[in-house]
């Protein structure tokens, strides 16, 4: 099997990236981490292609579709994403500028083109990994939130207009996840164990893929995240506020 | 006489934004309207002396946001009262031929811009413990036909029910669904709506229930038919928006 995986070097995309690894699938591995790119090309003795890419960069962007041109992907995962926490008004525009781009634009640019390159095998799958936001909201976080409610819309429109053309597609709501990128964004003192490890998500979320399942809500209270979040979106939202930005005591972009 | 508040529209040269600051103006409002064309006479185009134009193109966010908060300071706004950011552009067709242009084009304009208007104008908007109206749309549930559109206005949904809780007590922002309504919005996104547009609400009721929608300080809402027809009766009262 051959699957594109977008911002590898690093996280669940990592922990992905390794397990397709380790079942004997090739990888084409793309992220902006030049060392840790390095890194698992040298591990996987040459069956993991890596793609260095700025996601942020429209041109980067054009450069990764044309590298994959006659490529035929049986998976695409597009995880790539980062993050902007703390007051919604003090964070630099730039920082929103850049957010968005990687976050939304690049994975839909993305998913546009490899459909229209025929990059697609006839029984593909395609993933979009959202976040739990989707279902609560992300006070102290208002644009990753925007990117993560955008980018699950955007599967749920494409699915049956893709499908047609052999291509699943499945969105992803992850929680909260043991990784640097959870680490750096949350709250000082906010309790790493409470965290799935990135190696289980990934297990979930191949799992998910490979059965062409439509959404996947996965890590610890996502399910009951994802119930009352639709039943009380106010007072999920309003939750969140008191665990996180009520603790958020500086921004971080 | 109602209070005369200061209120900012985004894409009001056209639809529903255009419709929106004439309303408020004939209330003794003052209007500060926003679009990308160049307009020579501002008072020939809106017929109110009530609404000041500018020129803000968001194809470009930054400078959009830029040229916005360049023109509180000329005209000498301390505070808004109430901000209504409706500019928005939509392509339709299958997703898989929408080219890199069009997706970042709608991008920038439905999301990018009022993220960053709003963080320019946070400070205005705090000094009247203002509103912040963004208009969504009934996309933001998914849309095949138009996916980056639906993705945009579903991005304003999620930043708007965060930002919502983040600013509680200094401003209340709010998001209006308007379904499909009889403006040129279809046609510019190059659609065709046939015998279909005679079902859709008319400009001038979604403009009245957005306007009651904004006076109620709605968290979300959805400009349903029925909504729609009971907004007939709602008007604005002493000291009211």
């Amino acid at each position: 099997m051959k699957a594109l995986v977008t911002g590898a070097a690093n996280g669940l995309g990592r922990a992905m990236t390794d397990q397709l690894l380790d079942a004997g699938h090739e990888v084409w591995a793309v992220d902006r981490d030049t060392d840790a790119l390095d890194a698992l090309a040298i591990k996987s003795r040459g069956s993991c292609r890596v793609i260095l890419a700025d996601l942020a960069n429209p041109s980067s962007v054009q450069r990764l579709m044309r590298d994959v041109k006659d490529v035929k992907f049986d998976l695409v995962i597009l995880n790539a994403g980062i993050s902007a926490t703390g007051r919604f008004e003090e964070i630099p525009g730039a920082a929103y500028e850049k957010l968005i781009a990687i976050n939304l634009t690049a994975p839909l640019v993305m998913a546009s083109g490899l459909m229209r390159q025929d990059n697609m095998s006839s029984k593909s799958q395609m993933v979009f990994i959202s976040s739990l936001s989707h279902a609560v909201g992300y006070p102290g976080a208002s644009v990753y939130a925007a990117t993560k409610d955008g980018l699950a819309i955007y599967a749920k429109s494409v699915r049956k207009p893709f499908k047609k053309r052999g291509v699943g597609v499945t969105a992803v709501f992850p929680g909260p996840i043991r990784t640097e990128h959870a680490e750096r964004y949350s709250p000082k003192g906010s309790k790493a164990n409470k965290r799935m490890l990135p190696e289980d998500m990934a297990k979930l979320v191949l799992k998910a893929a490979a059965k062409g399942k439509k959404e996947l809500y996965a890590g610890k209270g996502a399910g009951a995240a994802k119930f009352f979040g639709k039943l009380a979106p106010n007072m999920m939202s309003k939750m969140m506020r008191k665990v996180i930005f009520d603790k958020l005591d500086s921004n971080t972009y | 006489m109602l209070k005369s508040r200061n209120i900012l529209i985004t894409g009001a040269t056209d639809g529903l934004g255009f419709e929106l600051a004439k309303a408020y103006a004939s209330r003794g409002h003052r209007v500060v309207a926003t679009g990308r064309q160049l307009l020579t006479n501002d008072l020939d185009f809106f017929g109110s002396p009530n609404i000041a134009y500018i020129r803000a193109d968001q194809s470009e966010p930054e400078a959009a946001a830029r040229a916005i908060a360049q023109a509180m300071e000329k005209f000498e706004w301390g505070s808004i009262d109430l901000a209504i950011l409706n500019a928005a552009t939509g392509w339709t067709g299958h997703p898989a031929d929408e080219t890199p242009e069009q997706i970042d084009h709608q991008i920038a304009i439905n999301l990018t811009a009022p993220v960053l208007i709003a963080k320019a104008i946070a400070p205005l908007l705090f000094a009247a413990q203002g509103q912040l109206a963004m208009i969504g749309s009934t996309a933001a549930n998914g849309q095949a036909q138009f996916a980056t559109y639906a993705a945009t206005k579903a991005g304003l949904e999620g930043f708007v029910r965060s930002l919502r809780e983040e600013w509680r007590n200094k401003t209340h922002v709010q998001i209006i669904h308007p379904g499909p309504t009889r403006t040129k919005m279809h046609a510019k996104a190059g659609l065709k709506t046939g015998m279909v547009r005679m079902f859709f609400m008319s400009t001038k009721r979604a403009v009245r229930a957005i306007q009651r929608s904004i006076r109620n300080r709605d968290g979300k809402r959805v400009l349903s038919r029925a909504y729609g027809w009971s907004s007939i009766f709602s008007s604005a009262k002493e000291g009211e928006l």
